[in-house]
């Protein structure tokens, strides 16, 4: 007696039918890509002044509902992405017991019915007799590579063999490698974030602020299980994750490419040297970072994403060295407008005056300042008055990229090395442990198609058998993928065994 | 610069081998097919040292500026030209069949030409910090063989679109295309005049028509030949007005408007034709456009027939079709994960759903559907050369679209950058 199957039996194997279907897969995919079309009609994430300026209020409500200012993340979208996954899955788990029964089964020796199905065969005359006929064939598939397997009876020789079995793998490879993208990408959402910290040069903090939370705490925190980490402010400002850390930036400046006459105002890196320091303010390490190089410490990582002034007094930092002379010489630290005694030139050294752009005349020495958008720091110059005693020595310009020679009348070098202080960094700070598992997905992905476009799984049979004093050999093959390139080298195959 | 002179060598050798590739298949002499080869190679191998003596240059042009020509809209151009050529010469190799050139060839020359008619500049700029990264080489290395790859596809297919049409239809096909053109144009004049909101409507609307359209044509187009045939008839008049419009935009913009070559003409896109303010050119335009629509469809049996003596049969164009897709895919895949991890390292975030990524994926699915149409469903044919040629189309406003059309959408778009 058959057994009744319970309704829980009949829904799962409906369920699992239905995301079985490839036709599913390619439905999804046009959905998919369709509806992806709408995000970038729409600019995403913007702010909702700037919607309504564009949209009336009814239609801003009506996207706002639809979720179409973030629709990549709406619940609907995701859902497609996740039935994707899930299709994917369920066809890899469905189709692959079916393949690797075919990878691993025995090969053996074909028989007429088996023949008769396949549609590349041939059938040759040998001359010379078996023993001949079966060495040639031998060598033929020695020389292509196929290890064959031999089965002999009276009067028959058989030869079975097969080469690209891994190929039927790419498929799977591919499919699970978007598995992978997809599960590393929802492991990014669960246990990373997504933050930002603007740090002022010469300043320290042990927080970044989040734009988003990770879920997993939000999930933790609902449920009651665990306090999230996550420092919220009473004023309803941004929130806060602690580091455990902390960063601090030392330095942030911006490289100009260089002209003929002088920097052009056109960056060619932004950098700043970060340094991470323990709880106890003990020094972990230094990184210079830059745009393409972040900063990576226990799992978060810092990018350099922006900058800014600060209305603060700068610091000069300045170089001295004695003419004449490798050293590398001093360094000395002046606020702007005071004054700073040098021990060892027995000078006082005044900052006068600072100007974002100036760039000294080569040939006549002349210093000229130019106007820089946005006060950007295109070749900061500063002007010195060196003192003996409260009386004035000379005056001169020092710069980052000086076209000319300074003017140093005495035995010792002054060179500019950073205006300090009055500028903050703005970094980009993520944590995403996902982002390996994405990456393991992307290298599979670039391996599956290869493997699955351009391998075939290729079998080859040969049966040698004599008649009427003759050898004659019957030549057989199969191949699953590219069957013109396999019919040409069939072809050569059998005009070899023939030879 | 050397290099300038040599791409144009260049650019002129493939609009030499573009005509005759072109003549071959009218006069068919052997003689002429053997000399636009040579002149193909001949360009290929100019335009070859053109890239790297680009290369080259600019390291001349100081340490910090030197990099692999491959890093803005002129070099990615070229390279795409350089990249389709070279695909387009192994098969013709491999398949020894040369009338694929007449095909292949304007879509080489019409990009180049696109540059100039664009007035996109060929100078070469230091790259801003956020370029300088290895991942950008790879990335577009990578993604413009894979659109090569891409374009050879198209222009295959196109041939076997027209090779397919036993029967052109009714001319009331025509005009009922005809006439949709037309109602589309004055709504899109009168949308988009309203309202920044009915101009979004509008784009949103058109996209969803003619992603019905492709649809249709994808699931029926077999049982409908003659629609199919308006598709490629439509797909060459698009090509045929962009290119016509944009040099319309060039001439005009330097001689009427003073602007210098080289300066963004992006703002003023198809001021000389489409979207100009006197309301007559406006008229002619699309007057212009439908004749050509009228002009190709007419006489498209007739270029069959002239084809058919020298094409190979369906089955190798649908094959050759699918070998370049399958190049093409795993290519264009390894772009997108080369750009994602270019993202990662410069931002911290591998996809962030920006136009351009959205839309290489949506081009990325339309490949995917047309590889799984084809193993898993063993659909063959007209329905995969359509989708081959949605894919194309997928492609191109994937790279110039995005940045012409969608940017353009926006009040805003303009001042954020």
């Amino acid at each position: 007696m058959e057994r009744q199957k319970g309704i829980v039996e009949i829904v799962a194997e409906k369920v699992w039918k239905f995301f079985s279907s490839v036709k599913l897969a390619v439905i999804l995919l046009i959905i998919l890509a369709i509806v992806s079309v709408i995000g970038t009609v729409i600019q995403q994430n913007e702010s909702p002044e700037k919607y309504l300026r564009e949209y009336s209020e009814t239609t801003v409500q009506l996207f706002e509902m639809l979720g179409f200012f973030d629709m990549y993340h709406t619940w609907w979208f995701v859902i497609l992405l996740f039935l994707l996954t899930a299709n994917l899955t369920v066809c890899t788990l469905d189709r692959f017991p079916h393949t690797l029964k075919i990878m691993t089964a025995p090969l053996k020796p074909i028989d007429d019915d088996g023949l008769k199905v396949l549609p590349l065969k041939k059938e040759i005359t040998v001359k010379g007799g078996m023993e001949k006929a079966e060495e040639q064939v031998l060598l033929v598939f020695k020389k292509h590579r196929y290890r064959p397997l031999e089965t002999r009876s009276a009067g028959l020789f058989q030869l079975a063999a097969q080469k690209g079995v891994y190929s039927r793998l790419g498929v799977y490879v591919t499919h699970v490698s978007i598995i992978l993208i997809f599960v590393g990408a929802l492991t990014g959402a669960f246990f990373g974030f997504k933050a930002f910290l603007n740090l002022p040069e010469g300043q320290a903090s042990s927080v970044v602020y989040l734009r988003n939370e990770p879920m997993w705490d939000q999930v933790m925190a609902a449920l009651g299980i665990a306090k999230s980490p996550v420092i919220y402010s009473n004023e309803g400002g941004v929130p806060a994750m602690p580091l455990g850390y902390y960063v601090q930036c030392n330095n942030f400046d911006v490289d100009y490419y260089q002209g003929a006459q002088g920097p052009t105002g056109m960056p060619s890196e932004y950098h700043s040297t970060l340094s991470v320091y323990t709880m106890d303010k003990e020094k972990v390490f230094d990184k210079r970072i830059r745009v393409n190089d972040p900063l990576t410490y226990r799992g978060v990582t810092f990018y350099q994403s922006s900058y800014g002034p600060i209305d603060r007094p700068g610091t000069v930092f300045l170089n001295i060295r004695p003419k004449n002379s490798s050293a590398a010489g001093e360094t000395v630290a002046i606020e702007a407008g005071k004054a700073v005694y040098v021990p060892s030139i027995k000078r006082t050294i005044k900052a006068l005056s600072f100007a974002p752009f100036g760039m000294r005349n080569p040939t006549t020495g002349e210093v000229q300042f130019y106007r820089s958008n946005n006060e950007e720091y295109i070749n900061p110059t500063v002007e010195l008055e060196i003192l003996n005693n409260n009386r004035t020595v000379y005056k001169t310009y020092v710069m980052k990229m000086d076209k000319g020679a300074p003017y140093m009348p005495e035995d010792y070098l002054i060179s500019y090395v950073h205006y300090f202080g009055t500028r903050y960094t703005g970094l980009q700070v993520t944590k995403d442990p996902g982002v390996w598992v994405v990456y393991t997905g992307f290298i599979m992905l670039c391996i599956g198609p290869l493997i699955a476009f351009f391998g075939s799984h290729r079998k080859l049979w040969v049966r040698v058998q004599e008649r009427k004093g003759q050898a004659v050999v019957t030549i057989a093959g199969s191949a699953n993928r590219n069957r013109l390139g396999f019919e040409r080298v069939f072809n050569q195959i059998v005009e070899e065994i023939s030879k | 610069m050397e290099s300038s002179l040599l791409f144009n060598i260049a650019t002129l050798a493939y609009l030499v081998a573009m005509v005759l590739y072109i003549s071959f298949l009218a006069f068919r002499k052997e003689g002429i097919g053997l000399t636009a080869t040579v002149v193909t190679a001949a360009g290929f191998i100019v335009q070859t040292i053109a890239l790297f003596g680009r290369w080259w240059e600019s390291y001349q042009m100081g340490a910090d500026i030197g990099r692999v020509p491959l890093s803005n809209l002129y070099e990615s151009l070229v390279f795409f030209t350089w990249s389709t050529v070279m695909i387009y010469l192994i098969v013709e190799y491999k398949y020894k069949a040369r009338a694929f050139g007449a095909f292949v060839m304007p879509v080489a020359f019409l990009a180049l030409a696109f540059i100039n008619v664009a007035g996109i500049s060929s100078d070469i700029t230091p790259l801003v910090p956020a370029l300088k990264s290895n991942w950008l080489f790879y990335h577009v290395l990578i993604s413009f063989l894979g659109y090569a790859a891409f374009g050879v596809a198209f222009a295959i297919s196109m041939v076997y679109l027209l090779m397919n049409t036993d029967d052109r239809g009714k001319s009331m096909n025509l005009f009922s295309g005809i006439g949709a053109l037309f109602l589309l144009a004055v709504a899109g004049y009168f949308l988009t005049s309203l309202s920044p909101q009915w101009k979004t409507a509008f784009w949103l609307g058109l996209g969803v028509l003619v992603l019905a359209w492709f649809i249709y044509l994808i699931v029926n187009g077999a049982n409908n030949r003659p629609q199919v045939f308006l598709f490629w008839a439509g797909c060459v008049t698009l090509a045929v007005v962009l290119l016509l419009a944009m040099g319309v935009d060039f001439v005009y913009l330097i001689t009427f408007k003073n602007m210098a070559s080289g300066e963004s003409f992006k703002k003023h896109l198809f001021e000389g034709t489409f979207v100009s303010h006197s309301l007559p050119v406006v008229v002619l335009s699309w007057v212009f456009t439908a004749g050509l629509f009228w002009f190709i469809w007419s006489q498209g049996m007739k270029l069959k027939s002239l084809l058919q003596s020298y094409m190979p049969g369906l089955d190798l164009l649908d094959d050759v079709t699918y070998r370049m897709i399958a190049i093409g895919w795993p290519l264009l895949t390894g772009g997108i994960i080369t750009g994602a991890v270019w993202a990662n390292s410069a931002w911290g975030t591998y996809w962030s759903w920006d136009p351009k990524e959205t839309w290489s994926l949506i081009t990325w699915f339309v490949y995917a559907i047309y590889l799984h149409a084809r193993y898993v469903r063993g659909w063959k044919g007209t329905q995969m050369a359509v989708i081959s040629a949605v894919g194309f189309l997928a492609v191109i406003f994937t790279y110039l679209g995005v940045n012409l059309v969608l940017s353009g959408l926006h009040s805003y778009g303009g001042l954020a950058e």
